[in-house]
This record gives C-alpha cells, structure tokens and sequence, in this order.
C-alpha cells in the first residue's frame, strides 16, 4: 500500500497543472524580486485578499463572467472549434441585452428575462458569423472570429457614443437600467453577490451531464478528437459546428447582459472594453480544466481569487494587480507546453517513437 | 473620390500603416514555410513595443530600443519554439497564450517601472532615425513615398525580395521549405526540422519586436497598453492571404496599409473614429471570404473539416 500512495503522491506532484503551478509562481516571484518587490509578501498578500473575508466575496461575484466565458470557450474547444471570438460575442450581447432592458416595459422579472435572452440571441448571431463563414466558404474561424472582435468593439463603440448613448453624458455610456430590471443580489459574507452566480453553477451541472450523458456531448466531443472520423460516424461535422458556435455565443452574451444588468447597470464603453479580459480569463480557465465543466469551476474559483488577490496586493505592497494576469498566462504556457513530470516507463517508450509534430492535430485539441 | 487616391499624402501614410504588419508578416511567413503556425505576432508586436519605448527612456539610444524589442521578442518566441517544437505542444492555444502573456506582461511592467498607466511617454523624444535617399527623394510620388522612411522601413521593404532570394534560391530557403512540407524526407537527409523550426520562430520574434519598435517609436514616441491592436492578427491573415509568398504577403499588407490610411483619410473628413477603428479587420474579413478554399491546410490544422 505505501508504494501505491507514493506513486499518487509523485503522479499529484508530477502533474502537468501542478508543475505549471510552481513553474508560474516561481517565475512570478522572479518578476517581482527583479522589479524591487518582495515575493512573499506580495504573495501572502494575494491569497489572503483573495481567498479570505471580503475578498472572497468579490472572487464569488468574479467568478461569475469567468466561469461563465470558460464554459463557452469550452463548448466549442472540447468540439474542436477554435473560437477566440468570446470578446465579440460578449459585447455584442451586452450592448443588446442591456438596450432591452432600458427600453422594454413591463414586470421587472420578465424585462430580465426577455433582455438576457435577447443578449444570448445578438451573442449566438455574432458567433454564427465566422461558424458559418468555415462552413459555407472554407474560412477558418479560428482567425475570423478573432477579427470579428475588433469589429465588435468598434461597432459597440459607436452604438453606445450615438444612438444609444445618454445625450449630454460626458463618456461613451448608455442610461441607467430601470432599478426593477436589474439582476438582483443575495447576502452572504458581509456584502451582495448577484444571483447569476447560481445560474452559472446551475450552467456547470447542466454541461457536466449534456458533456458526458447526451448524444449531443459525444458527438460534439467526438468532433473534437477527430474530424474525418467523427463525420465517418455519421456526425453532421457542419451543423455541429454552427451548433456549437451559436451555443458559445449565446453563453457568451449572458455573461455579458449579467456585467451589465448585474454589476454596473449601465453599458459604459470604456469600462466594457476593459472587461473584455473576463473572455481571456475564461479561455485559460478552460484550458487548465481541460474543458470539464466542474473543473472549470474550480479553476475559475481560483483564478478569480488570483485576480481579486491582485487588488489587494496592490493595495499593500505596490506590486501591481496584473501580477495575476502575468501568472495565469505563464500557467497556461507551462500546461499546454506539457511540463509534467513522468515517472511511468507508459510515457517514455511512447516518446522513444517520435517527437510528435508541432503541427496541431485533432487529437491534441482537447486534451491540450 | 478618384483625386483622393492619387494623393501622395495618402500613399505616403499607405506605407507608413504597412510596414510594421509587414516586418510581422515576413517572420510569420517564415515560420509557415517551416511548419510552424504563428500566432504570437500580436504578443511579441506589443512586447516589443514596450521594450522599445523602456529601452529609449533609459539609454536614449535608438539601436538599444530596436535591439531590445528584438531580444523581447525573441524571448516570447522561445516560449513558443520550446512549447511547440520541443515538446510538441499545440501551437495554436501557445500562440494565444503568449499574446495574453505579453498583454499580462506590459501592462504589469508599466505602472511597476514607469508608475504609469495606460500610456507612456519615454524621456528624450528618441524615435526610429528616418532615412530620406538623395535624389532618389525627389522622384515625383514616389520619392515621398518610399524614399523617406524609417530605417525600419526600408528593412521591410528590403525584406520582401531578400525573403524571396532566401527560400527560392539558397539551400538554407530549400531545406526550410523542405522541413515545412516533407518534416520527415527532410530529416531523412540530415536537414534537423527542429533547428530549422527554432531558426524560423526566432526570426518571427526578431521581427516582429522590431515592428513593435518601429509602432511605438517610429512616428508617435510613445507607448499604450494594447498599441499593437490587432496589427499582429492582421499580420497572419497577410501570410494566409498572401499564400506565405513574399510578394503576395507584400500585397496583402498593401490592401491593410491602404485601409488603414484610407480610414484615417475618412476620420479627417468627420465620419466616426469607429469607421477607422473596424475599416480595416471588415476589409480582411471580407478578403478571407474571397480568396476562401485556399485555407485547407490551416482548416486541417484547426481540425473543424467542413
């Protein structure tokens, strides 16, 4: 018994996630030691702001849009759909479930609801765009739905400075939502957490079962692995894709309704277009969890922390928050450039056959 | 309408626009013929762009800036030579972890060295030394158009036909199409695809941390968080268009240049700065769509066949 909890023990140690862990951290601490800080403070600092009282809070209400663009990416990636897209999708959706908002009349809880959809809908329409042009012409949406984000971004730009932009405002900004068609908050720690958190893990759960129990699920996830042979087995390769994207997109303008209909109740340009990032953060949270629903939401909980550890630590040790950003990165650059550790003899005869090509293949694409 | 596009000016900001998509282009160019998909320009443009303007604000020396936004993004592109070539990792999801990385990075970088945010404004107004030919500059059009640019400049535009000698008419350029293509024949006759590769990325990283360079300090003096915006990603889709050759990437930058200065054109005119901002990536979205079923090699990479 020993020797098997010693190879757990080196199999938890050698992991890939772990590795990229301690490689991240370490080199954050060389970037901090070299830029005059002090790593263990800045550290310190970072976990206890983000993992304990207040902080922890903030991590609960940030994971919302981070575990919520991680699923999205992940619907698409684990179907071997490239979608860098999220941003766009994002905005799009925001922008259109934030006008509904404002202009619908009626009974707050149906405006709500009606306005999140319509979000979900111009986020699946704007992810629809580079699904159909692979689809129809051959265009790989892996660059066309990136390019569509710097269109998103312009065109969100101009629809909120005229017109829907509140006359007479000094920046880019729409009215405020009606206080009845906000998203509203529960209480817990000291403070209020938009209720969308439940809707994410309730989104957690429904991807984790559709994921592994549905015909969907393995179709899609087949799709992934290969291609050529999921379209053998009779998958509609194209109406997956298209499938996927819509779905991605519309997760993706949720998230994006919820950041305004939850969190600042006004659709500011400038301060939407920092919160492009959540769809980035999402992207590296998916990869880490290698597209598994639950483990996104571990993942998501800890990078959130990060992120609100940031802030903290900036607050007291003038090292500055995008710390967190430089350390998630440099995490997912160790995961996906494999730095685990083997001790099995499985792994070494399989690289005594040959360095695998730098070229993706289909296989590569979910498990990363 | 017709006026306008003769303008000189225009053409001269044409240029302008296009040469550090184009120094990207070339380095991305490179690595596809070598087999590796780049998707970093975007991060190691902006890497490189910060290194320029924190190399010019400490030693005020235009060839320190340039040299350390190469050696920053020679460094980024390591990370991709280590994680896909080395250790076979997927190419793609480094490509974009990098470019998020060098966000992280420089946005980091600038409030703890500098104490700024947002934008920074080097000391000594050092810029990228600009070059005017004699004689050659007074040629009517194009004298001002393409005989008074940055030292940068001149080197993409040199680029173009040095890049074209190197892979069609040197064994070096040989053996790098070779390992693109055949990796296997190629190492069969001793040609190592991993140092090829590594040679290929490196070369990426030097360039295109030059035309982070030549983006902050060749006409402003000055860099912003997100300055590359979307110049790197329009960089690959000018290796896609342009079918990795040369002169094709050249024209693709070309079609970039003119929308980019075209949209600046119109934003002098009153239209919206948003007009400048999309003109540019609706251009290329639309050229992608043109010149569609030239992409099958990319589509098999990205694994969602149609």
């Amino acid at each position: 018994m020993p020797e098997r909890l010693g190879s757990r023990f080196l199999a938890v140690v050698g992991h890939p996630v772990t590795v990229a862990l301690v490689v991240a951290f370490g080199l954050g601490a060389v970037v901090i030691a070299l830029t005059g800080g002090d790593p263990a403070a800045a550290f310190g600092e970072m976990l206890t702001g983000g993992f304990t009282g207040s902080g922890l809070r903030n991590t609960l209400g940030r994971m919302i849009p981070i575990v919520g663009m991680a699923l999205a990416f992940s619907l698409a990636f684990r179907s071997g759909v490239l979608n860098l897209g999220g941003e766009g999708q994002m905005l799009m959706g925001a922008l259109f479930g934030t006008m509904t908002a404002i202009v619908l009349p009626g009974p707050g809880p149906v405006v709500i609801v009606v306005a999140v959809l319509v979000g979900a809908a111009v986020g699946a329409l704007w992810a629809l765009l580079p699904a159909l042009g692979q689809t129809m012409f051959q265009v790989p949406l892996l660059i066309t739905s990136l390019l569509l984000n710097y269109v998103a971004r312009a065109t969100t730009s101009y629809l909120v400075r005229y017109p829907f932009g509140e006359p007479g405002a000094a920046f880019a900004t729409t009215v405020a939502v009606p206080e009845t068609n906000r998203i509203p908050d529960f209480q817990l720690l000291g403070g209020g957490i938009s209720i969308s958190l439940f809707f994410v893990v309730a989104l957690v759960l429904l991807l984790a079962v559709v994921y592994r129990r549905s015909v969907f699920g393995y179709e899609t996830a087949m799709l992934g692995y290969s291609g050529p042979f999921a379209r053998y087995g009779g998958v509609d390769v194209k109406r997956k894709t298209l499938a996927v994207m819509g779905l991605a997109g519309a997760i993706g303008g949720l998230v994006g309704s919820h950041l305004v209909l939850g969190e600042t109740y006004r659709y500011i340009d400038a301060d939407m277009i920092a919160q492009t990032g959540f769809a980035w953060t999402g992207l590296m949270v998916s990869l880490l969890a290698s597209n598994r629903p639950w483990a996104i939401l571990v993942a998501g909980f800890f990078f959130s922390g990060l992120q609100i550890g940031g802030f903290a630590m900036e607050r007291s040790t003038d090292v500055s928050f995008q710390l967190a950003d430089v350390i998630q990165a440099l995490v997912i650059v160790a995961v996906v450039s494999r730095l685990g550790l083997t001790w099995r003899r499985r792994r070494k005869l399989g690289e005594e056959i040959g360095p695998p090509q730098p070229e993706m293949e289909a296989a590569h694409v979910g498990e990363v | 309408m017709l006026a306008q596009l003769v303008d000189v000016s225009l053409w001269e900001s044409v240029v302008r626009a296009l040469i550090p998509v184009l120094l990207a282009a070339i380095g991305g160019l490179i690595c596809e013929r070598a087999g590796v998909f780049q998707i970093s320009l975007e991060g190691m443009m902006l890497a490189g762009a910060f290194a320029a303007v924190a190399a010019a604000h400490v030693t005020g020396s235009a060839i320190a800036a340039a040299v350390t936004a190469a050696i920053a993004g020679v460094l980024l592109s390591l990370v991709l030579a280590f994680g896909a070539v080395s250790r076979g990792g997927n190419a793609i999801v480094l490509g974009v972890a990098i470019n998020i990385l060098a966000v992280g990075l420089t946005s980091f970088l600038l409030p703890q060295l500098f104490g700024v945010r947002g934008s920074f404004q080097p000391e000594g107004g050092v810029r990228i030394p600009g070059l005017v030919i004699p004689g050659l500059a007074d040629i009517p059009f194009l004298g001002p158009v393409i005989f008074d640019l940055s030292i940068l400049g001149y080197m993409a535009l040199l680029l173009v036909p040095a890049t074209w000698l190197f892979l069609f008419r040197t064994q070096f350029g040989l053996r790098l199409r070779g390992v693109g293509e055949r990796p296997l024949a190629a190492e069969t006759l001793g040609v190592s695809p991993t140092a090829y590769r590594y040679a290929a990325v490196i070369t990426s990283g030097v360039l295109a941390g030059l035309a982070g360079a030549q983006l902050a300090l060749g006409n402003v003096g000055v860099f912003t968080e997100g300055i590359s915006s979307g110049r790197g990603w329009i960089a690959v889709v000018a290796v896609m268009l342009g079918r990795a050759h040369p002169f094709g990437v050249l024209a693709a930058c070309l079609l970039f240049g003119f929308t980019e200065a075209f949209g600046f054109r119109l934003q002098g005119q009153g239209y919206p700065v948003q007009i400048t901002d999309a003109l540019p990536f609706v251009v290329t979205l639309v050229a992608l769509v043109l010149a569609r079923r030239r992409f099958r090699r990319l589509l098999d990479l990205t694994a969602s066949t149609v």
